[in-house]
């Protein structure tokens, strides 16, 4: 688990030093400009639609490297907490 | 004996309302017609001006109810669902103006409510075919694209028309997207704009235009896909340089600069040869340009290299 999260941190800092504070959502665009409309279009129409605007955009709002960030330091306390006992 | 029986009007002292609210309610009407007089805008923001139907465009099916018009929108600066129009009736319809610029002898700042009296309104009752293959039959009030041009007097060299949507991010959650092409443009060429089928929506159902359906303005070409009709428009400018629309930009695939309605041509994910008719869920076959060919088929004369059909 640890070794997941410090992976995770490494993503989170390649990204950073690749996309500097550049949205999730403008990176995920850049890599296939169809993909988030497809997902928008799914979450809204047979999911919810304020799942969308209040979930999932803040977080293709925030800088690239945010969510493996978190993910990443979460991951990585959890298990240093686990190993020490 | 004198009995007195109850009547129904007859009230106790204690129901008459006093003398100061009655004469303060008749001094704050009329305060209120008076800021109404000297408003023209206000007062005139809620008629839509009288306008015959013009028969000559008979779509040849029944028209759509108008709760399902008004209540099934692609919008997509509102969201990508379907039930946007409660969040587009926060967009301000009231001051609102148009732009047509660009190559133009005479270029020209709107009034919408200025604009609603220049120019010679008519209902029209056309098909909207949307490229997800659902259709519906609107009796649309406006005016022809052709007279709003021949206002600004297009120079020769002009040869496509580029219509943007406004960009009001306190209204429009999509535009949070910053990773996309915003504002939304769509355009044509010249020609098309100048087809007497080419309208300037500013009305529907005798009522002015709601939001969620491109109020104030939009446009509508009959024959083309719906995503083709730019919706509550700031902007109408005249250029030489094809324009690349929003959609195009995204996904160009999918979404084309001519997108004109054709069965035979399917959508990358869907077939299109049939549509699904809004309100009733009928299913019935789709027309080659949304059966206006004999208006515009000739428009694409010689065009026939060009991706005309997405």
């Amino acid at each position: 688990m640890r070794l997941i999260g410090l992976a995770l941190l490494a993503l989170a800092a390649g990204l950073y030093l690749g996309f500097g504070t550049d949205p999730l959502g403008a990176v995920l665009f850049r890599l296939d400009p169809g993909l988030l409309n497809l997902v928008q279009a799914m979450v809204q129409r047979y999911l919810l639609p304020m799942l969308w605007d209040s979930v999932l955009l803040p977080v293709l709002e925030a800088p690239v490297w945010v969510v493996p960030l978190v993910l990443g330091a979460a991951l990585t306390i959890f298990g240093w907490m686990r190993a020490r006992g | 004996m004198h009995i007195l029986k109850s009547r129904p009007w007859n009230l106790p002292d204690s129901s008459a309302t006093p003398e100061a609210l009655v004469f303060g309610r008749r001094k704050a009407l009329a305060l209120g017609a008076g800021m109404l007089a000297a408003t023209p805008a206000l007062a005139q923001q809620a008629t839509l001006p009288p306008a015959m139907r013009n028969t000559r465009y008979a779509p040849g099916r029944a028209i759509t109810a108008e709760r399902e018009v008004t209540t099934y929108n692609n919008f997509y600066e509102f969201g990508s669902h379907k039930t946007i129009s409660a969040a587009a009736q926060r967009m301000p319809q009231r001051p609102w103006t148009v732009k047509v610029e660009g190559m133009v002898e005479a270029p020209r700042e709107y009034d919408i409510d200025d604009l609603l009296r220049r120019m010679p309104m008519e209902e029209r009752v056309y098909r909207l075919r949307c490229v997800e293959a659902w259709a519906m039959v609107v009796p649309w009030t406006g005016f022809p694209l052709s007279a709003l041009l021949a206002e600004v007097k297009p120079l020769s060299s002009a040869r496509y028309v580029v219509f943007q949507t406004a960009t009001l991010p306190s209204v429009m959650p999509g535009l949070r997207q910053s990773w996309y092409p915003w504002p939304y443009t769509e355009g044509c060429t010249i020609a098309e704009a100048g087809n007497e089928l080419s309208f300037m929506v500013v009305g529907a159902y005798g009522k002015l235009l709601p939001p969620q359906n491109g109020g104030p303005l939009r446009f509508h070409q009959p024959w083309k896909y719906g995503f083709k009709a730019g919706k509550s428009l700031v902007s109408i400018r005249l250029t030489d340089q094809r324009p690349v629309s929003f959609w195009e930009k995204i996904q160009s695939q999918e979404y084309g600069f001519w997108a004109n309605v054709n069965p035979a041509v399917p959508h990358p994910r869907w077939s299109q040869a049939q549509e699904r008719m809004l309100g009733t869920g009928e299913t019935v076959p789709t027309l080659l340009f949304n059966g206006y060919g004999d208006f515009v088929a000739d428009l694409y004369t010689g065009l026939q290299r060009e991706r005309l059909w997405a």
